[in-house]
């Protein structure tokens, strides 16, 4: 009776790794990429871009973070992607209004900062990227920008043996093309997670406000938070906030993108998280401080035809609102995100 | 027993199941050899086009070279409308036929034996992949298809110059794409074989398929689109709808050698 027990046990283990096997994909090789999980923030909704064709691995995200930063990805060699997006400006650009690039040039508009881009479900003040994969192209082939094209790059690329390690450690095979390059990068900038504020610590109930503090936020939620939606800070709309056309730029923002009049003036709500350490604020940068940010909504708002119903005639804010509020927009510093070493340049 | 059996049944049946390769089908076998050849022309389907050293003149007169000639096709089908058969080749796949390559103008495909007097495709690239992130093969944004900064493939480019351009360089250039349900240029196009006869495509034999693209039509009919007036067309909209529509029209099927 035990040995028909064993046989049977045994033919059914048998059996059943075989068809484990015959269901497994096979990944030439035993020491394949590691998987690393991607980690929603406990409050955050589920993301826009979920890594679901592009798996998270350490691999992957080390290579991104490699292409990142390196000058080779531009025409001249200067200008890495970390050029404009500097980690402890939260991947924004520090003191500059439009961020600039190949042959002194500067660009339409102010650089954004790059963190919880997954949650957003088109990228660029206008929205005209409809995929995180795909959005390097656009600095990278942007005359005023990293004047690349994207065969030079690769073929750049190829001449690297560390790369040719790298591309084959996280996909399996030396081959370089655009599309391993993209996803790689999006690994790492998709990657770049805001969510270890003193706001979110407040959140969790491990830090807690300061009165002066906990007056702006009250604040903030009665006169911001329908736009900047929490947790995220910003509900990922295109809104005219009123701000005067520069003659100059002459940029309309959205409607160059849906050749709609509708969308004319209209612009990304950006988030507020690590507002204080991303200046100058606004599409072009053009308010170098939080406090003229705000004194645009209580004072400076355009009408036009497209202006926003919820900032058409302006946000009151008294003085005190206004100190109270940057008091609050301060706990959105993510300290330790700006100095994460994960994210800095690799040695 | 019967429990036994049943283990082994259902076990055997995963494992069967998990066999990507087994065919179960072994009667409709795509076996009969296609060669779809393109071939650019001008005016009339047997004036081969040249680039840069000929100068072409449009319905309006208008004196043009041609530098760049490519669009994208896929979901190409044989169609017998005397039974309503159809038969996909071609795996889904996307084909980027650039003139100025010569490896690009001539796809191997395999169809189910059959007679056939027509083939459709779709020129163009379908808004799902549009918008699906980083593609590679055909759809390869180094390819030189793909706007980055309003993201979206070029799915058709002619470009060349004009004495009569406004253009730096005399330069034209149309690029048109657009996939967003206003502004989409996709088009299904169907063309009858020669005479609209039937062809018998055979077990094991090829068929060669040569179809003209002319750079003539891109011009006029139903819509008039002078190169004096628009010297670039780089964005989604209603120009670029009106000369997709020129160019949905520009395949003739010209000959086809039946094995």
């Amino acid at each position: 009776m035990t040995i028909r027990w064993t046989i049977r046990i045994a033919l059914f283990l048998i059996l059943g790794t075989v068809w484990i096997q015959a269901c497994k994909k096979s990944n030439g090789g035993s020491n394949g990429p590691t998987p690393i999980s991607f980690q929603i923030p406990a409050g955050f909704p589920a993301p826009q871009y979920a890594f679901t064709s592009n798996p998270l691995t350490a691999e992957g995200f080390e290579l991104g973070r490699k292409l990142f930063y390196d000058g080779r990805l531009s025409k001249d060699g200067n200008f890495p992607c970390a050029s404009c997006h500097q980690q402890f400006a939260a991947f924004a650009t520090y003191d500059h209004n439009l961020s600039h690039g190949f042959d002194n040039q500067f660009t339409l508009r102010n650089a954004p900062p790059l963190f919880n881009v997954v949650w957003q479900k088109q990228t660029h003040w206008d929205g005209g990227i409809n995929n995180l994969e795909v959005q390097p192209l656009a600095p990278l082939t942007a005359p005023n920008e990293m004047a690349e094209d994207i065969n030079n790059v690769i073929s750049k690329l190829n001449q690297d043996a560390t790369y040719k390690q790298l591309f084959k450690a996280a996909y399996g095979d030396e081959t370089i093309n655009s599309q391993r390059m993209l996803l790689a990068l999006t690994q790492f900038v998709g990657s770049l997670v805001s969510a270890d504020s003193k706001y979110d610590r407040v959140k969790k109930g491990t830090a807690s406000f300061t009165p002066q503090e906990q007056l702006g936020y009250t604040l903030f939620q009665a006169k911001c938070t329908s736009c900047h939606t929490e947790p995220l800070f910003t509900d990922n709309s295109f809104r005219n906030t009123g701000l005067a056309v520069d003659p100059t730029i002459n940029d309309k923002g959205r409607m160059r993108i849906t050749n709609n009049r509708a969308d004319s003036l209209k612009f990304k709500v950006p988030s507020l998280r690590n507002v204080a350490v991303t200046f100058p604020y606004g599409h072009d940068g053009r308010f170098i401080s939080i406090n003229q940010a705000l004194e645009h909504y209580n004072s400076g708002v355009q009408v036009s035809a497209t202006v926003d119903p919820l900032v058409k005639n302006g946000i009151p804010l008294s003085a005190n609102d206004k100190v109270y509020l940057q008091l609050f927009l301060r706990t959105l510093t993510d300290s330790v995100f700006i100095k994460d070493p994960r994210f800095g340049p690799p040695e | 027993m019967l429990t036994k059996i049943m283990i082994l049944a259902i076990l055997l049946a995963g494992v069967i199941s998990c066999q990507k390769e087994l065919k179960f089908d072994p009667v409709d076998e795509p076996d009969h050899n296609i060669v779809l050849r393109f071939k650019p022309v001008v005016q009339f389907d047997s004036v081969e086009m040249k680039f840069d050293t000929v100068t072409y003149k449009n319905f309006f007169k208008e004196a043009f070279t041609v530098k760049a000639f490519k669009f994208y096709i896929h979901g190409i089908e044989f169609i017998n409308t005397d039974s309503n058969k159809t038969y996909p080749i071609g795996n889904e796949k996307y084909f980027l036929v650039d003139f100025a390559d010569s490896n690009s103008i001539k796809l191997k495909l395999t169809v189910l034996p059959y007679k056939y007097n027509r083939i459709a495709f779709t020129l163009g690239v379908d808004s799902a992949l549009n918008v699906s992130g980083a593609q590679t093969d055909a759809l390869d944004p180094a390819k030189g298809m793909f706007w980055t900064w309003n993201t979206g493939y070029i799915m058709a480019k002619l470009e060349g110059t004009s004495p009569v351009s406004t253009a730096p360089s005399k330069m034209f250039e149309y690029h048109i794409g657009g996939f967003k349900q206003a502004e989409s240029v996709i088009k299904r196009v169907t063309l009858l074989f020669p005479f609209g006869e039937n062809v018998d495509m055979k077990s094991g034999k090829t068929t060669e398929i040569n179809v003209t693209a002319d750079a003539y039509d891109w011009f006029n009919s139903p819509h008039d689109i002078k190169i004096s007036a628009n010297a670039a067309v780089m964005t989604p909209g209603v120009l670029a709808q009106q000369i997709a529509e020129n160019y949905s029209k520009m395949f003739t099927v010209v000959e086809i050698i039946n094995d």
